[in-house]
């Protein structure tokens, strides 16, 4: 048995082995108390899958509730007079849609072709106090276009997931259970602040919370104890795969605009200027070449990532990412694929599996919806 | 990690086991927690002759795809096709339910030469 494609611990641009100089989780001991499988990413030690493993992870976040350990997201910390001027000229989205009290998913773009240099959650906190949440890898190069303070070593990121999400952790943190779908609010969690967010990369309900790293194992330790199951990255790359939520260095990265990506919605058109607006206006004026499809199999094998796509005997697309479907048993993908092939919904097209013609459909994303796990 | 002392290694973590003049084959317990979940298994057809260390099939794990290779030279004579629906065999019972192949040896006496249960036992607990 050989691997012939890269296994999660080098898949990815930001992904590598576990040796290496790699960051520490403040949670890793409570990770390994419970036999987890550790591997590197985005320079983070994380826990790739518990025992229980990735399809039983993922199930539970569909029908019950889960805990990630997402501390190798960054927190950047912008603040005073001026910080709501600088993310509105750095980031595409627009923070005048939101208020203080709000999250908003947004992107940093390269100011020379608008490609997605970052994909990012915005806590704002308060009037002129933003929480900017880069992926791992990307924290400096965010940095490099927004300053702030970089808060990432002094605290741990826990996502609560799942339609039981917020029952299980009423009891431990009330306020982090009420906060609202894309709201956002500081608490007092046993003496300590905490900050919870009604935000999520699975597709399901949930809540992130934010806490200081010394206080993180407790609390964690707690949410097991109230029947949230632990859950690594594998099932985290699954739940948002079904959900159609993109990975930065798979469909976002160099040479990927937000259009391209489907996410128009990411970008505050009405906005006066931002950071890569203008090679952006072009491709929307003329429209996208390309744009990121679904793309279902008929069985469980899997298209993967950089598949080549065809239809019509013509080459039209490759896979950015593809898994298998836990929820709807087949294999699942997500693909750039040139608009002038014509693939709407519901076209037919093939995936070059090793030498072999897989045929799929193109689908509409999100593959599997909130609460829907149950129907299937 | 189980390592049977009935069955016989390869080096890439395939088992063996000679049965009347048949050898089934499957990937070992140590294979299967290197992999993680399997989702989908690819089987050779019935009648295809293999090479020793030719490519026999493929198991996909939700995070990677590995090709599996043929401990020795033969023809297929069997495929388990229960797995085509449970792939995740594989992982509960990799010694067992979740077999993959049989083989008919060209030469018989080639299965003494692969690994026994205590060099396979060395490899992997490098």
């Amino acid at each position: 048995m050989t691997p012939t494609e890269p296994d999660l611990s080098t898949a990815a641009p930001h992904l590598e082995g576990p040796d290496g100089d790699l960051r520490h989780s403040p949670l890793e001991a409570a990770h390994e108390a419970l036999g987890a499988k550790l591997v590197g990413f985005g320079g983070w030690l994380m826990p790739l899958a518990y025992p229980a493993g990735t399809l039983a992870e993922h199930r539970a976040c569909r029908t019950a509730a889960v805990a990630f350990d997402v501390s190798h997201l960054g927190t950047v910390r912008v603040e005073g007079p001026g910080s709501l001027d600088l993310l509105q000229a750095q980031l595409t989205n627009d923070l005048g849609k939101i208020a203080p009290g709000r999250a908003q998913y947004t992107h940093l773009l390269d100011a020379a072709d608008g490609s997605v240099l970052d994909d990012i959650i915005v806590w704002w906190l308060d009037d002129e106090v933003f929480d900017v949440m880069p992926n791992a890898s990307n924290t400096d190069r965010v940095r490099g276009a927004i300053g702030g303070e970089d808060r990432t070593a002094e605290r741990a990121v826990i996502a609560v997931q799942g339609p039981a999400a917020r029952a299980l952790l009423a009891p431990l943190a009330p306020e982090a259970a009420a906060v609202g779908h894309f709201a956002v609010t500081t608490f007092d969690w046993r003496g300590v602040p905490a900050t919870a967010a009604g935000t999520g990369y699975t597709g399901e309900d949930g809540v992130e919370v934010s806490l200081p790293a010394d206080a993180a194992p407790a609390f964690w330790k707690s949410l097991l104890t109230l029947g949230v199951a632990p859950a690594g990255l594998g099932a985290r790359d699954t739940l948002r795969l079904e959900a159609g939520l993109p990975l930065h260095g798979h469909e976002l990265g160099p040479g990927i605009t937000p259009l391209q990506a489907g996410l128009s919605w990411v970008v505050g058109w009405d906005k006066e200027d931002f950071r890569g607006r203008a090679p952006l206006d072009v491709e929307r004026a003329g429209g996208p070449t390309r744009r990121l499809r679904g793309l279902l199999a008929a069985g469980r094998q899997p298209p993967r990532e950089g598949a080549a796509v065809f239809a019509g005997g013509d080459r039209v697309g490759t896979v950015t990412s593809g898994n298998f479907s836990p929820v709807l048993g087949r294999g699942i993908a997500m693909a750039l694929v040139d608009t002038a092939a014509g693939l709407d919904i519901g076209a037919t097209a093939e995936v070059d599996v090793r030498g072999r013609a897989l045929p799929v459909t193109v689908a509409a994303l999100p593959f599997v919806r909130p609460g829907e796990a149950g129907r299937h | 990690m189980q390592v049977p002392d009935t069955l016989r290694y390869t080096s890439d973590h395939e088992w063996a086991r000679a049965d009347g003049g048949r050898v089934r084959v499957g990937i070992t317990d140590y294979a299967q927690d290197a992999l993680g979940d399997v989702v989908f298994v690819g089987l050779p057809e019935v009648g295809t002759a293999v090479e020793a260390g030719a490519v026999l099939g493929e198991v996909e794990s939700t995070k990677s795809v590995s090709e599996i290779y043929s401990p020795l030279a033969g023809t297929v004579v069997a495929v388990n096709s229960a797995l085509g629906d449970a792939p995740e065999q594989l992982n509960a019972d990799p010694y067992g339910e979740g077999w993959m192949v049989e083989i008919e040896p060209a030469d018989p006496a080639a299965f003494e030469g692969l690994l026994d249960a205590a060099g396979y036992r060395e490899l992997t607990a490098e």
